[in-house]
């Protein structure tokens, strides 16, 4: 791009010259880029850049400027893209890594079962400490929120983490001791709906393959009423109807496995012990709407989930209901596994498909939608894990059956995490329509200890919070919206009367905020204000005119922001406000806070 | 988007809409904001520019469309039967949250503000009535980035817009700006997150002109004017050397660019003469020499005894050969072209540029430049330079011109490079390319595999290497210099850390091209791997005192070094200064000796050189003639013009400027002398040529010595606490 270059002369240097290994890589990425630029759309130059920086970052340790700089010469695209791209990621480092790279999950269940100890404990013991020795810090939702508290040590993620044996562990790290593999739960929950009883059949894909029958197919969901479980609830078989209709090819079908709100864990448990109900529900939408490429977005916390479900796949490509020839027809699918490079954000169906496409995850302007234009500008179906799942189990079991399910008036089923205060946390099945109270006392063992329920989040911080009356309700996307809040992802989390709602809601808000991708003001600005704000609330710190900018900011916040995070951060508070409202009023006029959480230092 | 094709046709369809109750009709594909603007309602906004894509990130245009949410006008397309209502007293309050947030984090007034009054954000927000935001300040600070040389970069006033880097993606296709980061911390990055100065940004102004608040602004040139016809940017963009530049950004430069016409024999600058500005010339030719005598000073006794005055006197290299004296042909100066030794003369013609290292790094004039014919030249400071010099197309003309005209008498001005073949150098024109870097930038670092051997065009590189205990300087390379050869003579890794002193240019050959001229030419290789082990050796030397001694003791140390040394007993001195006179008279009425300088103990030190750490007297010389030997005492080169900025720079006085008589063309009757006076920079030689120098002769006292450091300090050395005395 610059024939007069002004900067280092190391850009010419080949990649990696001088370090040791250095040519293996060097081969691997070309060969890599060879490899993916035959088939340039689809897996396009993104993919191979996020490849790349991890390959770098795997013999580095971090992203050094010049191993930057010579990449970005080597595929011919303006290193400030790239830097913006690896600078945007908190799963790259721009600079040496401590070699203790010690991150707590600061997130609602982690936060509520002591993880704020497990830090503290931490910093007091390597206090002193040089920060390229161990370092310490927040980090956000890990996905083991049923297991709390988790601790991520050099990229390993520990859950059920004790004070002392993080200590031990980041002990271990900075005396370069290699460090243990994680403990995986590989227990198999019961699905009650999985109509394979424990090896998928993918008997959708075979009757499709001999009928065709796509307007079935459309019909059966519409019918079962399977909606978008993400979360969204767009009405699944209308998302994929709209694509079928597309001119436009390639189309793409996409699955969002980046499940990364505090509290949401259900699609891990899907993905590892239903993986096939998943995949043959990618495949059913590949078929339907005539997209011959899927890929399945994983957040790269994931690891476990991620080798079951790629053992699948590989076993779909050898029976042959993956690839060009898909049971020896003429229709084709293939499906690949994208690891996300990490943020919440790229939960945002819209972001997903800029990472994918290997740029910075921020959401774009919509309309247009990625039904018309979706992952490199071509019709795409975005579904949740959980909703793919889902529409597996209508198409084998039937709309009638799936109906039949629920209670109270709901119908289906529905896969829910419980964390937070409970005996049992976890992730479960139960049929729509289940009050919260039955979830609570009976599915997750109640509270611990004998101590009432304060509140609960019905889905994460997105749901807001609501108060132990309101625990009555039943799982029901109307009943719960009617409410004011949503069934949303399923992310339960449970408060007992000794937590601080005030607290709680300053947690959630800092979650967005930290994980604001910061492309639009309102989200950007509007996340860190809202969270100084509160942060004075928890401390007893307020100013006359403060409910009334906070009013102010968030409908500012709602009404402008480009995408869901920056529209759903004023809720938690909001929540809070409107069902306890007493605990601000504390707080703020008598300096208490009723939990004992708050002014405790 | 739709199946029946949208915008593809010229003759599109229109859509009907309602804009605050107001029905009109547009062409399909329109958006919100140009329907309204068509129809004569304004929407506010940031980050929107009818030039660049639409961003939708500021959201200050989102007006209701009878949605959940707002649309961001800029970008959201009319449609069919949509109901848009701009002004709603909530789409109003929206708009004044989002002014207050932006402007409780913005440095009001920001530099464009007070520049100008012409920010954007301060306005917008003013007219929206947000005057004292509600919300608390911003505490992480973002930074400042002053690097660049006509661009200043206030990252706290930064509102992330995207309009800078739009401009600079979409409308100059540069691709050097992006965001970096995430979130509340998220900024705008050059390349790979580096200064401004030092990116690959081409200076085109276009991110300064799309900018709505201060965070980037026109450095303005402060207390430099100019004195010529001053140019209009039209007509500036009509040189191919301007060109891709941004209008308004010629235009906020107006004062820093003016025409100079000169006629035939008119002086355009003189050698030594300060200055700040850089000349191109436009058309016309000039003529650049020296006119300063080419020798160097020497001084001899005379024949009557001790009693006599010495004398001091110019002599060229033929008549009096010092060791080690350069024996290149070719005279660097701060021009496209070098000169050559026996007759330095040489033609500058139009499309050539001079004065570069005056401008950028406001070092004396190299050389006296005259009008050959009647000639017009644009005269710059250095905000206009640096936007030639980063322009592409200058960038090509130059490296062209340097190619066709300067490589060959580069290459043979580094004397080693002097068996090279026509046909070789032929070969390197199309190997070797032009690489800039901004003072304090790395060329090649020490421990780094070597890729290239680098000629300096312009500019001053410092050698150093990093040792325990601190780096040491081993030499200040000026034009005409090379480095980098030493890792291809042994096989290992860099070195030495070559870094950018000032702004400077290198020539870069090519490792390959640079091993195959090894190959072929094994005088080169001799003469290279002789200079090289010359230099490795008096590295040594002084390594092994490093290695010995804590860096604070090292100039203590370095006296060591010396052949010889002045020393002054202060126990013995009355400080009656006839030293000082003595060595005044005998050199023409210049002292060379001042009685100040560094202690040792109770002596006072005053070397011929004191061989420092770090020789700042080779900084700056803008015609190269003053270095080192490899014994590393100071050599003023023939060529010396006489500007004074080696004394001036040297810490201890120890050189000194003498003045002589010459004779000089006398411009104003050509073909005539005239008598003028010329200095020519000298340092103190302990009257060598002399039983004992004048000084010590002179002291009533005894208490000036000349001694032979080893010997006379080895008792002193000796005792450790004797070392730590200042």
């Amino acid at each position: 791009m610059h024939g007069y270059t002004t900067n280092s002369p190391r850009n010419q240097s080949p990649i990696y010259s001088g370090h040791e290994g250095g040519s293996c890589y060097t081969i691997r990425a070309l060969l890599s880029f060879a490899s993916k630029s035959s088939n340039s759309e689809s897996n396009g130059a993104s993919g191979i850049v996020f490849e790349q920086l991890r390959a770098i970052q795997r013999d580095f340790g971090y992203l050094p400027a010049e191993q930057l700089q010579a990449l970005a010469t080597q595929i011919k695209v303006p290193v400030s893209h790239i830097h913006a791209v690896a600078s945007f990621y908190p799963h790259f480092h721009l600079t040496p890594p401590p070699k203790a790279d010690v991150r707590v999950c600061a997130d609602m269940s982690c936060h509520l079962l002591g993880g704020d100890a497990v830090k503290h404990h931490l910093e007091t013991s390597f206090r002193g400490v040089d920060a390229q020795e161990v370092s310490i810090r927040d980090v956000s939702c890990l996905g083991r929120c049923d297991q709390a508290p988790a601790v991520m040590i050099n990229d390993r993620i520990y859950a059920h983490v004790k004070s002392q044996e993080a200590v031990a562990l980041a002990q271990d790290a900075r005396s370069g001791k290699p460090l243990p593999e994680p403990f995986h739960d590989s227990k198999r929950m019961a699905v009650v709906s999985d109509p394979y009883d424990g090896t998928g059949q993918y008997t959708v894909v075979r009757r499709f393959v001999e009928t065709r029958n796509w307007e079935g197919i459309i019909a059966a969901l519409k019918e079962g009423g399977l909606r978008g479980m993400g979360g969204a609830g767009f009405p699944t078989w209308s998302k994929w109807d709209l694509v079928r209709k597309e001119p436009a090819t390639p189309k793409y079908v996409v699955c969002n496995a980046d499940e990364s709100e505090p509290g949401t864990i259900k699609d891990r448990g899907i993905m590892e012990n239903v993986p096939y109900l998943v995949i043959e529900g990618m495949i059913t939408a590949g078929l339907v709407t005539g997209a011959r490429k899927g890929i399945l977005y994983i957040r790269h916390e994931y690891e476990y989930p991620k080798e079951v479900l790629q053992k699948e796949i590989d076993r779909c490509y050898e029976l042959g209901f993956l690839g060009s020839r898909i049971l020896g027809s003429d229709l084709a699918f293939d499906l690949e596994i994208f690891v996300s490079p990490g943020g919440y954000i790229c939960g945002e169906e819209s972001a997903l498909l800029e990472a994918i496409e290997g740029k910075r995850a921020e959401p774009r302007n919509k309309p247009p939608f990625p039904v018309s234009v979706g992952l490199w500008g071509k019709p795409t179906v975005i579904n949740n894990v959980e909703t793919f799942c889902l529409a597996t189990v209508i198409l084998t079991k039937g709309a009638e059956w799936f109906k039949a399910q629920g209670k109270n008036g709901a119908f289906g089923t529905k896969f829910v995490g419980i964390s937070g205060d409970v005996v049992r946390p976890g992730i479960f099945e139960v049929p729509m329509g289940i009050t919260y109270n039955e979830l609570l006392f009976e599915k997750a063992g109640g509270i611990p200890g004998g101590k009432a329920l304060l509140g609960f989040a019905p889905s994460g911080p997105s749901s807001g919070y609501l108060p132990a009356s309101m625990a009555t309700l039943p799982l029901d996307w109307n009943e719960v919206a009617k409410a004011g809040s949503m069934v949303g992802s399923g992310a339960i989390v449970v408060c007992d009367e000794t937590r601080c709602m005030l607290d709680m809601a300053l947690n959630a808000t800092r979650f967005y905020r930290n994980e604001s991708c910061g492309k639009c003001v309102p989200c950007r600005m509007g996340s860190q204000k809202m969270v100084e704000m509160l942060k004075g609330w928890t401390e007893g710190r307020s100013s006359p005119g403060d409910m009334a900018l906070l009013d102010e900011l968030s409908s500012a916040m709602k009404l402008a922001s480009i995408c869901g995070l920056g529209q759903v951060v004023p809720v938690p508070i909001a929540s809070v406000l409107k069902h306890f409202p007493n605990v601000v009023d504390d707080h703020l006029s008598r300096r208490h806070c009723p939990g004992g959480v708050c002014f405790s230092q | 988007m739709s199946p029946d094709g949208a915008g593809t046709s010229t003759s599109a369809k229109q859509v009907q809409l309602t804009i605050d109750g107001v029905g009109v009709s547009v062409p399909q594909g329109t958006t919100i904001f140009d329907a309204a603007r068509i129809n004569g309602i304004e929407i506010p906004t940031l980050c929107h520019q009818q030039n660049e894509t639409p961003a939708g990130v500021c959201r200050v245009c989102v007006v209701d469309v009878g949605q959940r949410v707002y649309a961001a006008s800029c970008i959201r397309q009319a449609d069919n039967g949509m109901v848009v209502k701009t002004n709603t007293e909530p789409v109003l309050n929206v708009r004044r949250t989002l002014f207050e947030l932006l402007m409780a984090d913005h440095p009001s007034p920001c530099a464009r503000q007070q520049h100008s009054g012409d920010c954007e954000l301060e306005r917008r927000a003013a007219q929206a009535g947000v005057t004292q935001p509600r919300f608390p300040k911003r505490t992480i600070p973002r930074g400042h980035d002053d690097s660049s040389l006509v661009i200043a970069v206030d990252h706290e006033a930064c509102i992330l817009c995207d309009r800078c880097i739009r401009g600079c993606d979409e409308i100059r296709h540069f691709q050097v700006l992006s965001r970096r980061g995430k979130g509340y911390q998220a900024g705008v990055a050059f390349d790979n997150n580096l200064p401004m100065g030092t990116s690959s940004c081409h200076s085109c102004g276009e991110c300064m002109v799309s900018c709505p608040t201060g965070a980037l602004t026109n450095k303005r040139v402060i207390g430099q004017k100019l004195e010529g016809q001053s140019v209009d940017p039209e007509v500036l963009l009509t040189l191919p050397v301007f060109k891709n530049v941004s209008g308004t950004f010629l235009e906020l430069n107006r004062n820093a660019i003016v025409e100079r016409r000169f006629r035939a024999g008119d002086i355009i600058c003189r050698e030594g003469d300060f200055g700040a500005t850089a000349f191109y010339i436009t058309e016309g030719k000039a003529e650049v020499f020296l006119q300063s005598p080419i020798a160097h000073v020497k001084t001899e006794g005379g024949s009557h005894g001790f009693l006599s005055k010495l004398r001091s006197m110019l002599t060229s290299r033929q008549e009096d050969q010092r060791s080690e004296e350069s024996s290149r042909p070719f005279i660097p100066i701060d021009a496209s072209v070098d000169l050559p030794y026996q007759n330095p003369i040489a033609e500058l013609g139009p499309g050539e540029l001079f004065g570069e290292m005056t401008c950028m790094s406001y070092y004396p004039r190299s050389a006296t430049v005259r009008a050959k014919t009647d000639c017009t030249m644009l005269e710059m400071l250095r905000n206009v330079l640096d936007i030639m010099q980063r322009n592409k197309t200058f960038r090509e003309q130059l490296e062209r011109n340097y190619k066709k005209r300067a490589l060959d008498s580069h290459l043979r001005s580094v004397p080693v490079l002097a068996p090279l073949t026509p046909d070789f150098i032929e070969h390197l024109r199309d190997r070797v390319e032009l690489q800039r870097f901004q003072p304090g930038q790395i060329i090649c670092s020490q421990g780094e595999p070597a890729d290239s051997f680098y000629l300096i065009r312009l500019g001053f590189v410092k050698v150093s290497q990093h040792h325990p205990g601190g780096d040491i300087v081993l030499a200040y390379l000026a034009r005409g210099s090379y480095f980098g050869e030493m890792a291809f003579l042994t096989n290992t890794p860099r070195m030495a850390t070559c870094t950018a002193l000032d702004h400077v240019e290198v020539v870069r050959v090519p490792g390959e091209d640079f091993r195959l001229m090894l190959e072929r030419f094994p005088d080169i290789r001799k003469k290279l791997e002789d200079a090289a082990a010359e230099h490795m050796e008096a590295n040594r030397m002084r390594l092994r005192q490093v290695a010995d001694v804590p860096v604070d003791q090292f100039l203590h140390q370095g006296l060591m070094e010396a052949q010889s040394l002045l020393i002054l007993d202060l126990d013995r001195c009355t400080r009656c200064d006839q030293c000082v006179r003595a060595c005044a008279d005998a050199h023409d009425g210049v002292s060379r000796l001042i009685r100040e300088g560094l202690r040792f103990d109770r002596y006072l030190v005053a070397t011929s050189c004191r061989q420092c750490r770090d020789p700042l007297c080779m900084v700056g010389c803008p015609v190269g003639s003053i270095r080192r030997r490899n014994s590393l005492e100071v050599i003023i080169e023939d060529w010396c013009i006489g500007c004074g900025l080696c004394a001036n720079n040297c810490p201890y006085g120890n050189i000194n400027m003498h003045p002589f008589p010459v004779e000089l063309d006398d411009p104003s009757h050509p073909g005539r002398k005239m008598a003028s006076v010329k200095v020519k920079a000298t340092s103190c030689d302990l009257c060598l040529n002399h039983a004992e120098p004048s000084c010590v002769y002179a002291c009533p006292h005894d208490a000036a010595h000349r001694v032979n450091p080893p010997e006379f300090f080895a008792g002193l050395l000796k005792q450790p606490e004797m070392m730590k005395r200042r």
